[in-house]
């Protein structure tokens, strides 16, 4: 330990520059590993709550890219009909969100109001944390109340059997809920074409539809239900049926993807993407790491003589390993640190931003991902950290004794 | 060799060191140019297009480390050409203007890949105006090796 | 004799963080040339200093220098730089090399600052002085794969490649053995005997400094 602290003060940082030029590239070896980890884990983690539904007989319906959509030109009856159909021919699974409505809460966020019917609820195995499931077999009547989830944000305000009066945006009338469960924390929801991006639950509500719902809904919430439409248990032949209907009512053109299609479409697109990601940061480690194997000699160049006498009065080279080791150690935990804290301060951020669909909960406001991230991070870190220390003792040693003293 | 403090080797260093800083920069404009299909790389590559100049900026701190180095293992000659009659004022100059040399034809080999390319010429000027002042600065340090 | 130094140092102060240190308190050096004078003293009481001010390295005392019978005060930079070059030559302890320079880099140091004078510098000359030193084998090899000895002798031709009329001398010896120690202070005698050179050396070794036509005696100031 002595030896440790007389390395430190006398001699590494008497040369401060070469140690902050080390931290800096460390900084951004953690940074580049830390942005890669990040984005590849929550693509799969997008991947394995898509698989939920890539079953056969499933199709997920995508609106075609060359479609233009004309909100005045689609009617109310267009969409029914849509709805209709579904109702009399397929079995379907209906999700939309993101339906802003003012909620006081403890938090004073934003609330989403999320529908879904019970195919979607049967299909995403929602957690809860308290209460018990989804009721979707109610009747549409002013005073009865419609049973819901919500977010654990709002479960201190909202407890489990509490009612709640809103303006319902999608019926455009009054509505009474009630709280039967609360979802577990950072519940999610990936983009089901980007499925790294997520959106986190912990300030939505949900509503269970039934057909009757949906037939008093307005056309914002049929029109957008029918964006992500899930079809179970059916064929390519039916759904390029309910594509000609949407396209005679609607005018927009639909597809619909099956699970082989999905899963072709994830090995194209996602594993490609998920490589060039890998390869740009493993050439990214590689510049950056020779980087700092280039500071470290040249710290070796002008440190010479300080470690030469050092080995000269009676420090052995696995001691000055030792050193080297606790030293580049110091500066990777500083770095991890730092990373730790940019990361919390952005998903601080969100709570700052009152960014509702991005809150999350966490261990020192870290999610699991981010920690799962660093862990990565940390790895990397030691494997940087035994290149260059392994370098720059061979280098050390290359250098007679006497000769280094001397220099 | 002559009246330079700089052998080839070091010219060579400081070359790479000023390409690496422009590259970089160079390769960030051009990711900003791709219109890529894939929302996850675009969101990958983002989180440090995003942050470009900070990057660039952490990034010439190898050139910083070059100059320090540099300066640090030319102690001895610079005592070693004074004793033999140089002075402190020519030595500071010409290192001043070496650096600036290659630091100018660097840059007017970026030039001509940015026009290759039909980059912003622009967009590496601050480098080479941080470039100048770690040259300077450098170069007020010389002055601290005058003594053996 | 004719005189080439005449040295009044009145005070020279050497300022550190928060002491400062007075030496060389009301010295007077007269030297005339061709002579062999020798410094000694114990460590600290300003012998390299004295030798900087003397070689024209350091200007930051108060008192009065003519060297050459030229007030050096007058002086400008550059020309300094050129008695540096041309009339005085530098002999040091052996790692005062550029160790990224061959060995006949080093020596030939001194000739890219000679300006006209380097026309006149002959070929010969350099392998007059190379063959007298001794050191032709190691002409191509770098400081760092060199002896102490070696390496000293290096020093020693880049001193006297310019011919100066002075020479000045810290510690020449002072790392090296016994067979190289005669050598060196051999060349620097050698020097004054051919050329009329005069010799100033600071050293710790008496046996050395008995050698010399005078010998200083420095003590720490009062």
């Amino acid at each position: 330990m002595k030896n440790f602290k007389f390395f430190i003060t006398k001699i590494f940082l008497r040369k401060a520059i070469l140690s902050i030029a080390m931290l800096l590239l460390f900084f951004m070896a953690n940074y580049t590993i830390f942005t890669a980890a990040r984005s590849i884990l929550s693509t799969f983690q997008g991947y394995q709550e898509i698989k939920y539904m890539d079953q056969e007989g499933t199709y997920i319906a995508n609106l075609d890219p060359d479609s233009n959509i004309d909100i005045d030109a689609i009617v109310e009856n267009g969409t029914q009909i849509v709805y209709d159909y579904l109702n009399n021919n397929l079995k379907y699974a209906f999700y939309t969100d993101g339906f802003i409505v003012s909620l006081p809460n403890n938090d004073d966020m934003e609330i989403s109001l999320n529908y879904m019917n019970e195919e979607y609820y049967k299909l995403n195995q929602f957690e809860l944390s308290q209460g018990t499931d989804l009721d979707f077999d109610y009747q549409l009547d002013n005073n009865k109340e419609i049973p819901i989830l919500i977010g654990k944000g709002l479960s201190k305000t909202y407890p489990v059997g509490s009612t709640i009066k809103i303006e319902d945006p999608v019926l455009e009338q009054s509505i009474n809920l009630k709280v039967h469960g609360v979802l577990k924390k950072n519940a999610y929801h990936s983009n089901f074409y980007a499925l790294n991006s997520k959106n986190y639950y912990n300030f939505s509500v949900f509503l269970p539809v039934n057909e009757d719902f949906i037939k008093h809904a307005n056309i914002d919430l049929q029109l957008n239900g029918l964006m992500d439409v899930i079809i179970l248990q059916t064929t390519k032949e039916k759904v390029e049926d309910l594509s000609e209907i949407m396209k005679e009512n609607l005018g927009l053109k639909f597809n619909f993807f099956s699970q082989k299609e999905n899963y072709e479409y994830f090995n194209e697109y996602y594993l490609h993407s998920l490589k060039i990601i890998s390869i740009i940061t493993l050439i990214l480690l590689v510049i950056i790491t020779g980087l700092s194997i280039w500071s470290a000699l040249v710290s070796i160049r002008l440190m010479l003589k300080d470690f030469t006498i050092n080995l000269l009065v009676g420090l052995s080279y696995s001691k000055l390993r030792k050193i080297f080791y606790s030293y580049y150690g110091i500066l990777f935990f500083l770095n991890l640190i730092v990373v730790f804290f940019i990361t919390a301060y952005s998903r601080y951020g969100c709570w700052l931003r009152k960014d509702a669909t991005f809150v999350t909960y966490g261990v020192f406001g870290l999610i699991g991902m981010d920690w799962f991230a660093l862990l990565v991070v940390f790895i990397f870190d030691i494997i940087i950290g035994m290149i260059i220390v392994e370098n720059m003792l061979r280098k050390i040693k290359k250098v007679p004794i006497s000769l280094g003293v001397l220099q | 060799m002559g009246r330079s403090l700089f052998r080839f080797v070091d010219r060579l260093e400081l070359c790479i060191t000023y390409l690496f800083c422009f590259s970089l920069n160079l390769i960030f404009d051009y990711v900003k140019t791709l219109s890529l299909d894939s929302y996850i790389l675009k969101a990958f590559l983002e989180s440090f297009v995003d942050h470009q100049t900070l990057i660039n900026l952490l990034f010439t701190f190898i050139v910083v480390v070059f100059h320090y180095q540099m300066l640090h293992r030319k102690k001895t000659e610079i005592y070693c050409r004074i004793l033999v009659g140089d002075i402190l004022f020519n030595i500071t100059i010409r290192y001043t203007l070496e650096c600036l040399t290659i630091l100018g034809l660097v840059y007017l080999l970026l030039i001509v890949i940015n026009v290759y390319l039909n980059f912003n010429l622009t967009s590496n000027l601050y480098l080479v105006c941080i470039f100048v002042i770690y040259i300077l600065i450098s170069a007020s340090q010389v002055g601290k090796y005058e003594k053996f | 004799m004719k005189k080439i130094i005449d040295l009044h140092i009145k005070e020279k102060v050497y300022k550190k963080k928060k002491t400062q240190l007075s030496i060389l308190n009301n010295f007077r050096l007269e030297v005339n040339a061709g002579e062999k004078i020798a410094i000694v003293g114990e460590s600290g009481v300003g012998k390299s200093s004295l030798l900087n001010i003397i070689g024209l390295l350091d200007k930051d005392y108060s008192g009065e220098y003519t060297l050459f019978g030229s007030l050096t005060d007058n002086l400008q930079a550059s020309e300094l730089a050129q008695w540096r070059n041309q009339k005085l030559g530098f002999v040091l302890q052996e790692s005062a090399l550029i160790n990224s320079l061959t060995i006949e880099d080093n020596i030939k140091l001194p000739l890219h600052y000679a300006g006209s004078r380097k026309k006149e510098f002959k070929l010969e000359d350099f392998e007059n002085v190379i063959n007298a030193i001794e050191i032709k084998p190691i002409l191509k090899k770098k400081p760092l794969d060199c002896s102490g000895g070696e390496k000293a002798r290096a020093v020693f031709a880049r001193g006297i490649i310019m011919k100066p009329q002075i020479i000045l001398s810290d510690e020449p010896t002072a790392s090296l053995d016994v067979d190289n120690r005669e050598r060196i202070v051999n060349l620097l005698f050698k020097m004054n005997k051919e050329f009329n050179t005069t010799i100033i050396t600071v050293t710790h070794d008496l046996e050395v400094a008995k050698l010399h036509d005078r010998v200083i005696h420095l003590e720490r100031s009062k």
